[in-house]
Order: structure tokens, then C-alpha cells, then sequence
């Protein structure tokens, strides 16, 4: 009788030694997986080939933007150590800026882009993405200069931007290296590829160009909502 | 009513903590089903050096990041306390503060809404891939955010400026070239009625219906007062083109440029 009861003790205590191991491996897994990026563990390893790619473009670029701010504030100290002025800096600086952002315009080499064809709002967009991603320094449509919150909008037929409404066919202006907005644009399985199977009856001609120019911004660019955090 | 207390009196602690055990082993096994379900996981070993390289990436990223805001933040410093005409550095440095903060290279703070945007676990056709967020998503609620009257927007604190691009990267998005991993917090300062004014919208009541409804992606949102946008920590470069002279070089940021189409 006692060693029946011994027994069924046993089995009673590896029984729930058995359940709280397994309970122990999954709580354990649980918490890794919540610690663990869900993005990067989502990715292929073609995807994280293409990532490291943009990262390591993009750490170049900012790597060019760190050199260039030493050496400003490097000129700014020698200046003043002199007795300098910083007038000049400032104002390359203001030129520079205020060109960048869209309050100025911008000339220079880049690409003209025409479309014409039934497009909606949706259409132009991919097509600026596409000229965002390849490093366009500054965009028009139909004139107008693409600054944060410009958006082209519209059903085919009546697409606008800010409070003009595009002609057919209208023109794109985009600065920057003429070679690689050519190439984005224009490669295999890119956008205007892409363009041809969801809009079949729109065309897209693009020419890279010299001289080119797209205007400042109509928008007023200060917030008025916002505060400045400094 | 005793027989009952006795048959409660009967039950062992062993029972209890057994019945306790499994059901929190329920709940486990429950949760890393979902955690698995709209996502492949890779577990390939070959995947490893390739994760450690972008993390390592990402950490360089963020370091570059702030030495950029540092770097801006130490030369604004340095041109306010210009010598020479004290008046005329000082009327610059205005015009400068006011153009950097047109350009989205100063933080905001100020009211708006913050939506969230998550996978879901299945689209009504029972596909997974449907109900995986982005990059058009993303992209698609920041474009109705600006026509609503949003004057700074940013996702995972990256904010968006007129260069930026919206980019899918496996299940994955990236913005400014800058990985974001999902959920995606798109963050948007405005109008205090920016919620209402966005959600009136044509094109979000159809993200709503063709992405969150159909595709089942998780949209939600909160309207907050001091919503934070950061500035933007990247490159203020024009290599292919050049800026041309302003007639009113140093008018204030709000005013109309003098470049107008």
C-alpha cells in the first residue's frame, strides 16, 4: 500500500517536474523572440544584402555631411580666433539652406521628365518616390517646387498640386546626377516599367539635361502649429 | 454546500500548481504561434554575419546621426557669437534659425495625432503577406496627413522632408534610407482638428477599408497635445545643382521667395 502511494507520489512530481521544464524552454524562446528585432529576423538574406547596401550608402552620405560641418566649424573657430567676422559663413550657410529646403531656387543638371496619359495622384507619386530614392536634390511638377507636405493629388484627369491643376502632358524637373535619375528611372523592373502595367496608356520620356532650374516654393514653410524645440 | 468544501479540501496543491503550469503553457505556446505567424523567420546560420553587419550599420547610423546634430547645434552656437557688425550677425543668424526651421532641421513640438501602424495576422483572402504593412502604407498615410494640414511628420523618428523616399525592404520599410522595423509611428504635428481632417479624407477612409479592413493591417491612433518631431539628422548637400540668387536673399523664411513659378 505504501509503495503504491510512493508511486503515484513520483509519477505526480515528474509529471509537473516535466511541464514546468517544458514551461521553463518556452518562457525562455518567448522573451528571445520579444528581444529579438521582428524586422531583421523577417529577412532574407537577399534583403539583408540589399540593406546593407542602403546602409552603407547612407552611413557615406552622412559620413560627407560630418566632414563638411567639421570643417565649417573648423573655419568658423579659425575665423573668430582672428577677430574675424562670420558674416560670410553664415551667409553661405543661409544660401545654402534656404536653397536646399525650397525656399530658394535650385539650377543645375538633372533630368526633365514627360508624362503625358490618364495618371492620378498615385501615379506621379511612385514616379517622385522613385526620383526621391535615386537622390533628386530638388523636384518640380508643372512648375511647382516639392517641398515637405506637397503632395500630388487627384482622380486620372484632374491631378494638382498645391492650387495648380496639371496639364496633359506636364513636365517634371528634377535636379541631380543626370546618370543615375536616367538609370533609376529607366532600369528593368523600375518604376516606369512598373507605370506601363498599371497605367498601359500613360508615356513617361525622360532627358537628362544641363541648365535646368526649379523654381522656390509658394507655400509658406514656418510653422504654425509647432513650436521650435531647442 | 459541505460536500462541496470537501471535495475543494481534497484537491491537491500538486493539482493546483499543475493546472496553473498548464494553463500558463497554454498561453505560451498561444503567443509564440501568433509572434511566428505573419513573418517567415529565417534561421539559416549564414543569416548571421548578414544581421550583425546591419546592426553594426545601424549603430554607425545613429552615432553619425547625432555627431550631425551636434556639429549643427555647435556651428549655430559659434555664428551667434560672431564678431564684426553685431547687428548684422544677429539679423543672419535670424534669418538662418528661421530657414533651418522651414527646412526641417529643427525639432518641433506641438499638438497633432500619432498613429500606429502594426501587421495584422491574416487579409480576408487568408493571405499573410496582405497584411503586412508598407512601404505605399506608410507612405499613403503620410501623403493624407500633409493634404489634412500636417506641417511635420515623422515615422520611428525619422522625419520627412521633401527628399525622402519610402522604400520596402523584405517585410520591412525604409525611409531616408534609414531601416525601420515595424510597428511604424507615424507622428504628426498640425492643426488640432488634424485627426478629424485626416480622417475625412477620401484616400484614408480608403486606406482604411482597402488596407486595415480587407488587408488586416492594425491602424490606430491617438490625438495628443506636445507631440515631439525631431529634426532631420541627415545631408543638407546640393552637389548636382546650385542655389540661385534670391532677390530678397535675406528675407525672413515665411515670407513668399522671390523665386516664386
Amino acid at each position: 500500500m505504501t509503495a503504491r502511494v510512493t508511486g503515484k507520489r513520483w509519477r505526480d512530481q515528474a509529471a509537473v517536474a516535466v511541464v514546468a521544464a517544458v514551461l521553463g524552454v518556452l518562457v525562455v524562446i518567448q522573451l528571445r523572440t520579444q528581444q529579438a528585432d521582428p524586422g531583421l529576423s523577417a529577412l532574407s538574406a537577399q534583403d539583408l544584402t540589399v540593406l546593407i547596401a542602403n546602409l552603407n550608402t547612407r552611413n557615406g552620405q552622412l559620413r560627407e555631411e560630418v566632414a563638411t560641418l567639421s570643417r565649417e566649424l573648423s573655419t568658423l573657430s579659425a575665423s573668430q580666433a582672428r577677430g574675424q567676422s562670420s558674416v560670410d559663413q553664415i551667409r553661405r550657410d543661409l544660401a545654402k539652406v534656404r536653397a536646399w529646403s525650397g525656399l530658394d531656387p535650385v539650377a543645375g543638371r538633372g533630368v526633365r521628365i514627360l508624362v503625358s496619359g490618364p495618371i492620378d495622384g498615385p501615379g506621379v507619386e511612385e514616379l517622385l518616390n522613385e526620383l526621391r530614392n535615386a537622390g533628386a536634390e530638388a523636384i518640380s511638377v508643372g512648375g511647382v517646387r516639392l517641398v515637405a507636405g506637397t503632395v500630388v493629388a487627384g482622380s486620372t484627369g484632374s491631378i494638382g498640386v498645391e492650387t495648380t491643376l496639371l496639364a496633359d502632358p506636364f513636365e517634371v524637373v528634377a535636379i541631380g546626377s543626370p546618370e543615375v535619375l536616367t538609370g533609376s528611372l529607366t532600369r528593368a523592373g523600375g518604376v516606369i516599367s512598373l507605370l506601363a502595367a498599371t497605367h498601359p496608356q500613360v508615356h513617361v520620356v525622360v532627358t537628362p539635361a544641363d541648365g535646368l532650374q526649379v523654381p522656390a516654393t509658394i507655400r509658406s514653410l514656418a510653422p504654425s502649429h509647432g513650436a521650435p524645440r531647442l | 454546500m459541505t460536500g462541496l468544501r470537501a471535495r475543494l479540501r481534497a484537491v491537491q496543491t500538486w493539482q493546483i500548481t499543475l493546472g496553473l503550469a498548464l494553463l500558463v503553457l497554454g498561453f505560451l505556446i498561444a503567443a509564440q504561434l501568433a509572434s511566428e505567424r505573419p513573418r517567415v523567420r529565417y534561421t539559416t546560420q549564414e543569416r548571421s554575419p548578414l544581421v550583425d553587419a546591419v546592426r553594426e550599420l545601424q549603430a554607425q547610423q545613429e552615432d553619425l546621426k547625432s555627431a550631425i546634430l551636434g556639429l549643427r547645434q555647435e556651428i549655430q552656437d559659434g555664428e551667434g557669437q560672431g564678431e564684426g557688425s553685431a547687428l548684422l550677425v544677429r539679423q543672419l543668424n535670424d534669418q538662418l534659425q528661421q530657414a533651418r526651421l522651414a527646412a526641417g532641421l529643427v525639432a518641433l513640438t506641438g499638438p497633432g495625432v500619432v498613429f500606429r501602424l502594426e501587421d495584422g495576422t491574416s487579409g480576408s483572402s487568408g493571405s499573410r503577406g496582405e497584411s503586412i504593412v508598407t512601404a505605399k502604407d506608410v507612405r499613403t498615410l503620410v501623403e493624407e496627413l500633409w493634404l489634412a494640414g500636417a506641417e511635420a511628420v515623422a515615422v520611428n523618428n525619422e522625419r520627412v522632408l521633401a527628399g525622402t523616399a519610402f522604400l520596402d525592404i523584405g517585410g520591412s520599410v525604409l525611409v531616408n534610407s534609414a531601416y525601420l522595423a515595424p510597428p511604424y509611428t507615424v507622428t504628426a504635428i498640425g492643426p488640432a482638428n488634424l485627426y478629424a481632417r485626416v480622417s475625412a479624407s477620401r484616400g484614408f477612409v480608403e486606406l482604411y477599408r482597402v488596407r486595415t479592413q480587407k488587408g488586416g493591417i492594425v491602424l490606430t491612433y491617438a490625438e495628443r497635445d506636445g507631440l515631439r518631431v525631431p529634426a532631420f539628422a541627415g545631408t543638407v548637400n546640393l552637389s548636382a545643382g546650385h542655389p540661385v540668387p534670391s532677390a530678397t536673399p535675406s528675407g525672413p523664411a515665411s515670407d513668399a521667395p522671390a523665386g516664386t513659378p
